[in-house]
Protein backbone atom coordinates (compact mmCIF):
# COMPACT_ATOMS: atom_id res chain seq x y z
CA UNK A 1 0.00 0.00 0.00
CA UNK A 2 1.27 3.39 -0.89
CA UNK A 3 1.40 5.65 2.15
CA UNK A 4 0.68 8.66 0.09
CA UNK A 5 -2.41 7.02 -1.24
CA UNK A 6 -3.45 6.08 2.27
CA UNK A 7 -3.06 9.65 3.49
CA UNK A 8 -4.97 11.01 0.54
CA UNK A 9 -7.78 8.50 1.27
CA UNK A 10 -7.88 9.52 4.92
CA UNK A 11 -8.02 13.18 4.17
CA UNK A 12 -10.63 12.82 1.51
CA UNK A 13 -13.36 15.44 1.77
CA UNK A 14 -16.69 13.90 2.72
CA UNK A 15 -20.04 15.68 2.84
CA UNK A 16 -21.59 16.25 6.32
CA UNK A 17 -24.48 13.96 7.21
CA UNK A 18 -28.02 15.14 6.64
CA UNK A 19 -29.09 17.76 9.19
CA UNK A 20 -25.68 17.97 10.81
CA UNK A 21 -25.43 21.72 10.50
CA UNK A 22 -28.91 22.23 11.91
CA UNK A 23 -28.14 20.00 14.88
CA UNK A 24 -24.90 21.85 15.63
CA UNK A 25 -26.66 25.16 15.43
CA UNK A 26 -29.45 23.90 17.70
CA UNK A 27 -26.89 22.88 20.33
CA UNK A 28 -25.16 26.20 20.26
CA UNK A 29 -28.31 28.36 20.36
CA UNK A 30 -28.45 30.65 23.45
CA UNK A 31 -31.82 30.40 25.20
CA UNK A 32 -33.74 33.63 25.22
CA UNK A 33 -33.45 35.65 28.44
CA UNK A 34 -36.72 35.51 30.46
CA UNK A 35 -37.58 38.86 31.95
CA UNK A 36 -39.65 38.58 35.18
CA UNK A 37 -42.07 41.46 35.52
CA UNK A 38 -41.31 43.71 38.48
CA UNK A 39 -44.50 42.76 40.33
CA UNK A 40 -43.48 39.10 40.35
CA UNK A 41 -39.97 39.62 41.62
CA UNK A 42 -39.26 38.14 45.09
CA UNK A 43 -38.16 41.51 46.43
CA UNK A 44 -41.43 43.11 45.34
CA UNK A 45 -43.45 40.28 46.84
CA UNK A 46 -41.53 40.51 50.12
CA UNK A 47 -42.08 44.25 50.22
CA UNK A 48 -45.81 43.80 49.55
CA UNK A 49 -46.06 41.18 52.33
CA UNK A 50 -44.24 43.48 54.74
CA UNK A 51 -46.54 46.35 53.83
CA UNK A 52 -49.62 44.19 54.31
CA UNK A 53 -48.38 43.04 57.72
CA UNK A 54 -47.63 46.61 58.71
CA UNK A 55 -51.20 47.52 57.86
CA UNK A 56 -52.76 44.42 59.45
CA UNK A 57 -50.88 44.33 62.77
CA UNK A 58 -52.20 47.61 64.20
CA UNK A 59 -55.78 46.73 63.25
CA UNK A 60 -55.37 43.27 64.79
CA UNK A 61 -53.94 44.83 67.96
CA UNK A 62 -56.85 47.22 68.12
CA UNK A 63 -59.32 44.34 67.60
CA UNK A 64 -57.61 42.37 70.36
CA UNK A 65 -57.80 45.35 72.71
CA UNK A 66 -61.48 45.86 71.90
CA UNK A 67 -62.23 42.19 72.57
CA UNK A 68 -60.28 42.32 75.85
CA UNK A 69 -62.23 45.40 76.89
CA UNK A 70 -65.53 43.69 76.09
CA UNK A 71 -64.50 40.64 78.12
CA UNK A 72 -63.37 42.88 80.97
CA UNK A 73 -66.60 44.86 81.05
CA UNK A 74 -68.61 41.64 80.89
CA UNK A 75 -66.55 40.21 83.77
CA UNK A 76 -67.08 43.38 85.79
CA UNK A 77 -70.83 43.20 85.20
CA UNK A 78 -70.84 39.57 86.31
CA UNK A 79 -68.84 40.48 89.42
CA UNK A 80 -71.36 43.20 90.27
CA UNK A 81 -74.25 40.78 89.70
CA UNK A 82 -72.62 38.08 91.81
CA UNK A 83 -71.96 40.49 94.70
CA UNK A 84 -75.46 41.93 94.44
CA UNK A 85 -76.97 38.44 94.68
CA UNK A 86 -74.66 37.66 97.62
CA UNK A 87 -75.82 40.82 99.35
CA UNK A 88 -79.48 39.93 98.85
CA UNK A 89 -78.91 36.40 100.17
CA UNK A 90 -77.02 37.66 103.22
CA UNK A 91 -79.75 40.21 103.94
CA UNK A 92 -82.42 37.54 103.59
CA UNK A 93 -80.58 35.20 105.94
CA UNK A 94 -80.10 38.06 108.38
CA UNK A 95 -83.84 38.88 108.23
CA UNK A 96 -84.78 35.23 108.76
CA UNK A 97 -82.45 34.99 111.76
CA UNK A 98 -84.00 38.15 113.22
CA UNK A 99 -87.54 36.88 112.70
CA UNK A 100 -86.71 33.51 114.21
CA UNK A 101 -84.96 35.09 117.18
CA UNK A 102 -87.96 37.34 117.77
CA UNK A 103 -90.27 34.32 117.69
CA UNK A 104 -88.03 32.49 120.12
CA UNK A 105 -88.10 35.40 122.54
CA UNK B 1 -42.01 14.88 109.00
CA UNK B 2 -44.58 16.39 111.34
CA UNK B 3 -44.30 19.67 109.46
CA UNK B 4 -44.88 17.87 106.20
CA UNK B 5 -48.06 16.30 107.57
CA UNK B 6 -49.24 19.68 108.82
CA UNK B 7 -48.60 21.25 105.44
CA UNK B 8 -50.39 18.40 103.72
CA UNK B 9 -53.34 18.71 106.09
CA UNK B 10 -53.52 22.43 105.39
CA UNK B 11 -53.21 21.91 101.67
CA UNK B 12 -55.93 19.26 101.33
CA UNK B 13 -58.89 21.61 101.91
CA UNK B 14 -57.38 24.21 99.60
CA UNK B 15 -56.88 21.65 96.87
CA UNK B 16 -60.27 20.09 97.39
CA UNK B 17 -61.86 23.53 97.22
CA UNK B 18 -60.93 23.85 93.60
CA UNK B 19 -62.42 20.51 92.78
CA UNK B 20 -66.10 21.10 93.28
CA UNK B 21 -67.82 20.83 89.96
CA UNK B 22 -70.57 23.43 89.88
CA UNK B 23 -72.06 21.70 86.88
CA UNK B 24 -73.50 19.20 89.35
CA UNK B 25 -75.91 21.97 90.35
CA UNK B 26 -77.18 22.39 86.80
CA UNK B 27 -79.67 19.56 87.41
CA UNK B 28 -81.37 21.82 89.94
CA UNK B 29 -82.27 24.31 87.28
CA UNK B 30 -83.48 21.85 84.65
CA UNK B 31 -87.09 23.02 85.06
CA UNK B 32 -86.29 26.57 86.10
CA UNK B 33 -88.30 29.40 84.64
CA UNK B 34 -85.36 31.70 85.03
CA UNK B 35 -81.80 31.05 85.99
CA UNK B 36 -78.66 32.98 86.76
CA UNK B 37 -75.37 31.27 86.27
CA UNK B 38 -72.23 33.22 87.16
CA UNK B 39 -68.78 31.68 87.16
CA UNK B 40 -65.93 34.00 87.93
CA UNK B 41 -62.70 32.08 88.23
CA UNK B 42 -59.44 33.65 89.30
CA UNK B 43 -58.50 34.87 85.82
CA UNK B 44 -61.92 36.37 85.12
CA UNK B 45 -61.90 38.05 88.52
CA UNK B 46 -58.50 39.60 87.80
CA UNK B 47 -59.84 40.80 84.46
CA UNK B 48 -62.92 42.31 86.12
CA UNK B 49 -60.77 44.03 88.75
CA UNK B 50 -58.86 45.78 86.01
CA UNK B 51 -62.09 47.43 84.93
CA UNK B 52 -63.12 48.71 88.35
CA UNK B 53 -62.79 52.45 88.58
CA UNK B 54 -61.02 54.58 91.17
CA UNK B 55 -64.31 55.14 92.99
CA UNK B 56 -64.65 51.42 93.56
CA UNK B 57 -61.62 50.95 95.78
CA UNK B 58 -63.43 49.17 98.62
CA UNK B 59 -64.89 46.75 96.14
CA UNK B 60 -61.48 46.35 94.53
CA UNK B 61 -59.79 45.55 97.85
CA UNK B 62 -62.51 43.05 98.74
CA UNK B 63 -62.67 41.30 95.39
CA UNK B 64 -58.90 41.48 94.97
CA UNK B 65 -58.46 38.84 97.67
CA UNK B 66 -60.92 36.42 96.13
CA UNK B 67 -60.06 33.46 93.94
CA UNK B 68 -63.48 32.62 92.60
CA UNK B 69 -67.14 33.49 92.81
CA UNK B 70 -69.80 31.04 91.69
CA UNK B 71 -73.51 31.86 91.72
CA UNK B 72 -76.36 29.62 90.68
CA UNK B 73 -79.87 30.96 91.12
CA UNK B 74 -82.98 29.27 89.81
CA UNK B 75 -86.56 30.44 89.90
CA UNK B 76 -89.47 28.12 89.23
CA UNK B 77 -93.06 28.54 88.14
CA UNK B 78 -94.49 26.47 90.93
CA UNK B 79 -93.29 24.59 94.00
CA UNK B 80 -91.82 21.10 93.70
CA UNK B 81 -90.02 21.62 90.41
CA UNK B 82 -86.59 20.84 91.75
CA UNK B 83 -85.09 18.09 93.79
CA UNK B 84 -83.42 19.32 96.93
CA UNK B 85 -81.25 16.22 96.86
CA UNK B 86 -79.38 17.90 93.99
CA UNK B 87 -77.91 20.23 96.61
CA UNK B 88 -76.48 17.27 98.51
CA UNK B 89 -73.11 17.23 96.67
CA UNK B 90 -72.48 20.85 97.61
CA UNK B 91 -73.54 20.31 101.21
CA UNK B 92 -71.38 17.20 101.41
CA UNK B 93 -68.50 19.09 99.87
CA UNK B 94 -68.55 21.96 102.38
CA UNK B 95 -69.03 19.51 105.23
CA UNK B 96 -66.13 17.35 104.11
CA UNK B 97 -63.76 20.29 104.36
CA UNK B 98 -63.27 22.52 107.35
CA UNK B 99 -66.27 24.70 106.62
CA UNK B 100 -68.45 25.73 109.51
CA UNK B 101 -72.16 26.28 109.25
CA UNK B 102 -72.72 29.63 110.98
CA UNK B 103 -76.34 30.17 109.97
CA UNK B 104 -79.04 27.56 109.53
CA UNK B 105 -82.50 29.10 109.59
CA UNK B 106 -85.64 27.24 108.68
CA UNK B 107 -88.79 29.22 108.19
CA UNK B 108 -91.82 27.27 106.96
CA UNK B 109 -90.58 25.97 103.60
CA UNK B 110 -87.62 28.29 103.39
CA UNK B 111 -84.09 27.74 104.61
CA UNK B 112 -80.94 29.80 104.64
CA UNK B 113 -77.59 28.22 105.30
CA UNK B 114 -74.32 30.09 105.52
CA UNK B 115 -71.01 28.29 105.70
CA UNK B 116 -67.59 29.82 106.23
CA UNK B 117 -64.13 28.38 105.97
CA UNK B 118 -62.32 29.57 109.09
CA UNK B 119 -58.64 30.35 108.95
CA UNK B 120 -56.27 31.48 111.72
CA UNK B 121 -56.32 35.13 112.85
CA UNK B 122 -60.04 35.60 112.31
CA UNK B 123 -59.60 35.24 108.58
CA UNK B 124 -61.93 33.36 106.33
CA UNK B 125 -61.04 31.20 103.37
CA UNK B 126 -64.47 31.30 101.82
CA UNK B 127 -68.18 31.83 102.14
CA UNK B 128 -71.03 29.67 100.92
CA UNK B 129 -74.71 30.50 100.99
CA UNK B 130 -77.47 28.05 100.20
CA UNK B 131 -80.92 29.53 100.12
CA UNK B 132 -83.88 27.28 99.43
CA UNK B 133 -87.44 28.43 98.91
CA UNK B 134 -90.35 26.53 97.37
CA UNK B 135 -89.96 28.37 94.09
CA UNK B 136 -86.39 29.52 94.23
CA UNK B 137 -82.96 28.09 94.95
CA UNK B 138 -79.82 30.18 95.20
CA UNK B 139 -76.27 29.04 95.79
CA UNK B 140 -73.41 31.47 96.28
CA UNK B 141 -69.89 30.15 96.68
CA UNK B 142 -67.04 32.56 97.29
CA UNK B 143 -63.55 31.20 97.43
CA UNK B 144 -60.69 33.32 98.73
CA UNK B 145 -59.49 35.31 101.69
CA UNK B 146 -62.08 37.38 103.52
CA UNK B 147 -62.13 39.26 106.78
CA UNK B 148 -65.08 39.05 109.13
CA UNK B 149 -65.68 42.69 108.30
CA UNK B 150 -65.92 41.78 104.62
CA UNK B 151 -69.07 39.77 105.35
CA UNK B 152 -70.62 42.94 106.74
CA UNK B 153 -69.41 44.85 103.70
CA UNK B 154 -70.86 42.22 101.41
CA UNK B 155 -74.28 42.54 103.02
CA UNK B 156 -74.01 46.33 102.79
CA UNK B 157 -73.91 48.40 99.67
CA UNK B 158 -70.19 48.50 98.80
CA UNK B 159 -71.03 50.75 95.89
CA UNK B 160 -72.64 47.85 94.04
CA UNK B 161 -75.74 49.06 92.27
CA UNK B 162 -78.95 47.24 93.11
CA UNK B 163 -80.07 44.80 90.52
CA UNK B 164 -83.72 45.64 89.94
CA UNK B 165 -84.26 42.14 88.65
CA UNK B 166 -82.98 40.66 91.89
CA UNK B 167 -83.79 43.16 94.56
CA UNK B 168 -86.67 45.14 93.15
CA UNK B 169 -84.50 48.13 93.98
CA UNK B 170 -85.22 47.94 97.69
CA UNK B 171 -83.54 44.78 98.78
CA UNK B 172 -86.62 42.62 98.18
CA UNK B 173 -86.74 40.04 95.47
CA UNK B 174 -89.08 40.71 92.64
CA UNK B 175 -88.63 37.34 90.99
CA UNK B 176 -87.92 38.64 87.53
CA UNK B 177 -84.51 37.21 87.06
CA UNK B 178 -83.45 36.42 83.57
CA UNK B 179 -82.60 33.13 81.96
CA UNK B 180 -78.89 33.42 82.41
CA UNK B 181 -76.26 35.97 83.16
CA UNK B 182 -75.97 36.93 79.52
CA UNK B 183 -79.68 37.32 79.18
CA UNK B 184 -79.68 39.36 82.35
CA UNK B 185 -77.06 41.59 80.80
CA UNK B 186 -79.24 42.03 77.78
CA UNK B 187 -82.18 42.90 80.00
CA UNK B 188 -80.04 45.45 81.77
CA UNK B 189 -79.19 47.10 78.49
CA UNK B 190 -82.86 47.40 77.54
Amino acid sequence: MNPEHELREALRREPAPEGFAARVLAQTRIPPIRVTPWWRRPATLALAAALLLTLMIPSEISNYRRREQQHGLEAKKQLMNALAITRVQLQQAQARVRRNTRHAL
Amino acid sequence: MKKAFLLLAAAIPALAQQNFDFKTLDKLGAKAKESTNITLDNNTLRLALGFLGDGENSLKSLAGKLKGIYVRSYEFDKPGQYNEADLAPLRAYVKSLQWTKIVDVKEQNETSEIYILGLPNDKLGGLAIISVEPMEVTVVFINGALDMSDIGKLSGNLGIPDLPSVTGGNGKKSGSKSGNSNKRDNDDKD
